[in-house]
């Protein structure tokens, strides 16, 4: 059994003191002397050419500073399919110009003075009428992304269907719904000369920098972008225009920039989960064994491709992966529509692919017989992974999940977790049902897989400083999960050293190196393997140093809290503080690709629900959760319980009451406020309980996988499959609110009878 | 063709954490607006702008009040306090030493409100049920869905600073 200082310890939270206290910096309070406000104008249609714009009325009100159009704009794009602004508006939000002012309702007053003359353009705002033959353009290569759709196929579904005893096929609909993090994105722009600096809210400083340099074309090394407090975005504030918008406002003006985004703008032009329409096909034989999966997806991009690519992939990758099978195919169909764009949201398209697979998983089993969990049990995916051949080069690490079978996982604790899960719930009792006939409860589940471990290469430096402390350096950011506390413990525990002791630098693209973004649940493993590597070589280093200094070899020698001793006789000891005063600052840098050749890295999980349905009114609610996770090493528990019940909560809102909805006759949202679009409140907040399987992942960074996105994957599988258990009514879009709920228990007990 | 509304000024005293300070504002300003960007006082956040989410909530004369929906000048001559006005990084109160303890917060930004709706109810009820604390505290949305841990932060709190 192994003992760690650090590892495996609730330490407390890194940055929570100040957010106690007010004191830490978002990037809205950045305050810069001079500084203007910025403000955007936006479309007011859902597709339109832009003709004309006169800002000469906005430009000669007193106090306004810059204006920027499309028709002046720098020629840079922000995106392959977005320019900085565009004379054409793609959706009702779309960004059409800008301007800065000496104070905000100046720049607002300015923006009413803005004439913009529009032709207006025939629009489409759902997915499945967008890929149709007839379906307004909404570009000139058309609406389906590359025309095609994305195929993946591992053996031949049609072989799989041949050799089942039944076939079944159901369709699944997900709305798109807004990340809405509760700061709205802002960024702050200021320059010096040709060099530019931007504060913006953002889970990759590096990657900004990089796109800001391509948009304005300005050297990479003259623009320095840095990461502030992030209030959340969970992969949703991923973009360069509205950075892209300050700089340019801010390099007219001669003056510091600030535009800080209201909510209603953060809900109508912000990045949305993507909706899905989902087919599932499943072949199975009598005794419940899978014989072949086909899933189809139907995925609205909205007005531009942001994330898509990565989103359409991900949604597919239950019906890939989950079930042990030879035979399995998806196709995604990518689709732009005039709607306000989709993005990274958490876990990309995996809640929406899984929903319908994990319900058709209990049609099944219902029909057939089988107990749901037995169901799972006898067909999940094991640790050998999928059958068939192997096709990726064996040399080449599996960064992209293969869709090949013959590669294994580096770890898999489903078993456990659907193990450990249903025993907390009692699975294989019913629930107890209350006296009140209108109250039924009933209890519901879903198994889930995930990609998540590699992400991009990533460069930990650590530094014994000048006054003998010791800091991690690294250009990732935190964005709420926690990075800025688990690095320093990985740092920590491989220095052998107090979690204390190792100070942090984050998310500066100037003083800190390189880091992947803050996404795809990839920080503990890409970042944290740099962190660890670089921790070893300071470590190695340090004794180098100090071997000569103590007269010794550098085998006899450890660190200690306090600085290097002698392992035999540790009165012989030097202080850090006196190591840096002889040897000067040390500092190493570790540069790291991470991933196996070898293995497919993924996290795991099984989510167990219990509700209550009130059949009169529809209302739907969530008495008891358990969540059973397989996420490797849990490397802070007290964060990692968080992170679980707060992905869990956040998904009981794409369950039960969230939906952005756009009006089909003019493409304009209609709920873009916190009243419309319903977030949980605590009041929501069910029992829950959170469990972790038992694994060490042999690759991973002290043994941890993938934790941040997977507990928004298994939530609305497991809580429609508890609705139909408890008034046997299977609704299949979501959310599964009050009035949709009283709908299909109306339509389907009219269907029996 | 629009036009800025016609301005109007008044000077108020706005006591602030004990602080009385002597301010002109514009008749439209609201609250969180003169905390913010008058008095640099940028604990508390500028969420949604019409009192959904709590973000900015701060108490005037000891009740929690959204101070994005509240105008400067209805706050004249009462008592405001802050999240500022709790205690600083390195001698935090027993409510925030809670909320550090139990992990009451992911990403930050709703959390001066928390502080604050949270704050507001261990000044009235000092024993309060979970009932209670979730009805107290309901005008605070989390995104991050730190409900749990939030929670649970508050009842540590009430039980330390009942011992």
């Amino acid at each position: 059994m192994t003992t760690f200082k650090t590892i495996g310890k609730s330490e407390p939270r890194r940055d929570l003191p100040e957010k106690l206290t007010g004191e830490a910096k978002y990037t809205a309070d950045v305050q810069l002397p001079g500084m203007l406000f910025g403000k955007i104008l936006r479309s007011p249609h859902p597709h339109a050419r832009i003709l004309s714009i006169n800002v000469d009325a906005a430009r000669n009100l007193p106090g306004v500073r810059a204006v920027v159009t499309p028709f002046d704009a720098p020629k840079g794009q922000v995106a392959p399919d977005m320019p900085i602004l565009d004379t054409e508006a793609r959706y009702v939000g779309d960004e059409v110009a800008a301007v800065a002012a000496d104070d905000e309702d100046l720049a607002e007053a300015a923006l009413s003075l803005i004439e913009v003359k529009y032709e207006q353009l025939p629009f489409v705002t759902d997915a499945v009428e967008a890929i149709k033959p007839d379906a307004p353009q909404t570009r000139p290569g058309g609406n389906l992304v590359g025309g095609k759709p994305l195929t993946l196929i591992r053996g031949s579904v049609e072989e799989g269907f041949a050799q089942a005893d039944r076939i079944f096929e159901e369709t699944y609909s997900t709305p798109a719904h807004a990340g809405a993090a509760l700061e709205p994105r802002a960024a702050v722009a200021s320059w010096d000369g040709d060099n530019l600096t931007v504060w913006k809210s953002t889970r990759g400083v590096h990657a900004d920098q990089l796109a800001l340099s391509l948009a304005l074309d300005v050297p990479r090394g003259n623009i320095r972008v840095m990461g502030q407090n992030m209030g959340a975005g969970y992969g949703t504030k991923d973009e360069t225009r509205l950075g892209a918008i300050t700089a340019v406002l801010a390099q007219r003006a001669g003056r510091p920039v600030k535009i800080e985004l209201t909510r209603q703008e953060e809900f109508v032009a912000g990045r949305h989960r993507h909706g899905t329409t989902t087919t599932v096909r499943m072949g199975v034989k009598n005794d419940g064994t899978v014989t072949a999966v086909h899933a189809t997806t139907i995925m609205d991009t909205g007005a531009y491709l942001s994330s898509g690519p990565g989103v359409i992939r991900r949604a597919g990758q239950g019906a890939l992966y989950l079930y042990r099978c030879a035979n399995v195919q998806y196709d995604g169909y990518l689709t732009y529509t005039n709607t306000p764009s989709g993005g990274s949201y958490r876990a990309l398209g995996a809640p929406q692919g899984h929903f319908a697979l994990e319900s058709l998983a209990d049609t099944i089993s219902e029909a057939l017989g089988i107990d749901s969990l037995e169901f799972r049990l006898k067909n999940h995916v094991g640790l050998e992974g999928q059958p068939g051949e192997r096709v990726t080069p064996a040399n080449e690490v599996l960064d992209t999940q293969p869709v090949e079978g013959g590669v294994p996982f580096s770890s898999n604790g489903l078993r456990e977790c659907l193990q450990i899960g249903s025993e907390a719930i009692d699975w294989g009792q019913p629930s107890e049902q209350p006296e009140s006939g209108n109250l039924r409860r009933g209890k519901g589940m879903g198994m889930f897989i995930y990609r998540g471990g590699a992400g991009g290469r990533s460069i930990a430096r650590m530094r014994l400083e000048s006054d003998g402390s010791l800091r991690l350096l690294t250009g990732l950011m935190d964005v709420g999960e926690g990075s800025l506390t688990v690095m320093p413990q990985i740092a920590a525990e491989e220095l052998g050293v107090g979690y204390d002791q190792v100070l942090v630098t984050f998310g500066d693209s100037e003083t800190t190196p390189e880091a992947p973004l803050t996404a795809g649940s990839t920080a503990t493993f890409s970042t944290g393997t740099a962190t660890k590597e670089a921790a070893r070589q300071l470590k190695a280093r340090i004794i180098e140093v100090v071997a000569p200094l103590l007269d010794t070899e550098p085998s006899n020698l450890q660190i200690t809290d306090d600085g290097v001793e002698h392992i035999q006789y540790p009165e012989r000891s030097v202080s850090f503080a006196q190591i840096a005063e002889s040897a000067g600052e040390i500092e190493v840098e570790a540069a790291i690709s991470p991933g196996s050749r070898d293995h497919v890295i993924n996290s795991f999980g099984a989510h167990f629900a219990e509700v209550e349905v009130d059949t009169d009114t529809g209302q739907v609610r969530v008495l008891r959760y358990i969540a059973a996770h397989d996420s490797g090493r849990i490397l802070n528990p007290k964060l990692a319980i968080n992170q679980v019940e707060g992905g869990v909560s956040q998904m009981l809102g794409f369950t039960l009451s969230e939906q952005m909805l756009t009006d089909p006759r003019n493409g304009v949202t209609l709920n873009a406020s916190f009243l419309e679009h319903k977030s949980p409140t605590l009041q929501d907040f069910p029992k829950m309980q959170v469990l972790f399987a038992d694994v060490v992942d042999p690759v991973g960074p002290f043994g941890a996988k993938a934790l941040g996105e997977p507990p928004s994957i298994g939530v609305a599988p497991a809580v429609a499959n508890a609705i139909y258990n408890a008034i046997g009514v299977r609704i299949r879009d979501l959310p599964l609110t009050p009035d949709r709920v009283l709908n299909e228990i109306e339509a389907q007990r009219g269907d029996s009878q | 063709m629009a036009q800025l509304p016609i301005s109007y000024s008044a000077s108020i005293t706005l006591n602030v954490n004990g602080t009385d300070h002597q301010i002109e504002v514009d008749h439209r300003w609201t609250l969180l607006r003169v905390l913010r960007d008058v008095l640099g006082l940028t604990g508390a956040k500028r969420g949604c702008d019409r009192g959904e989410c709590g973000a900015c909530t701060v108490l005037v004369d000891g009740d929690p009040v959204c101070s994005c929906s509240m105008l400067a000048l209805q706050v004249g001559g009462r008592q405001v306090r802050t999240v500022e006005g709790l205690g600083d990084a390195n001698s935090l109160n027993v409510l925030q030493e809670a909320f550090l303890a139990e992990d009451g917060g992911q990403c930050g930004f709703c959390t001066p409100g928390f502080i604050m709706s949270a704050t507001a109810l261990l000044e009235s009820n000092t024993d309060p049920t979970e009932d209670e604390i979730k009805a107290a505290l309901v005008g605070n949305i989390c995104r991050c869905n730190a409900y749990g841990r939030i929670i649970e932060s508050v009842k540590a709190a009430a039980k330390s600073e009942a011992s």
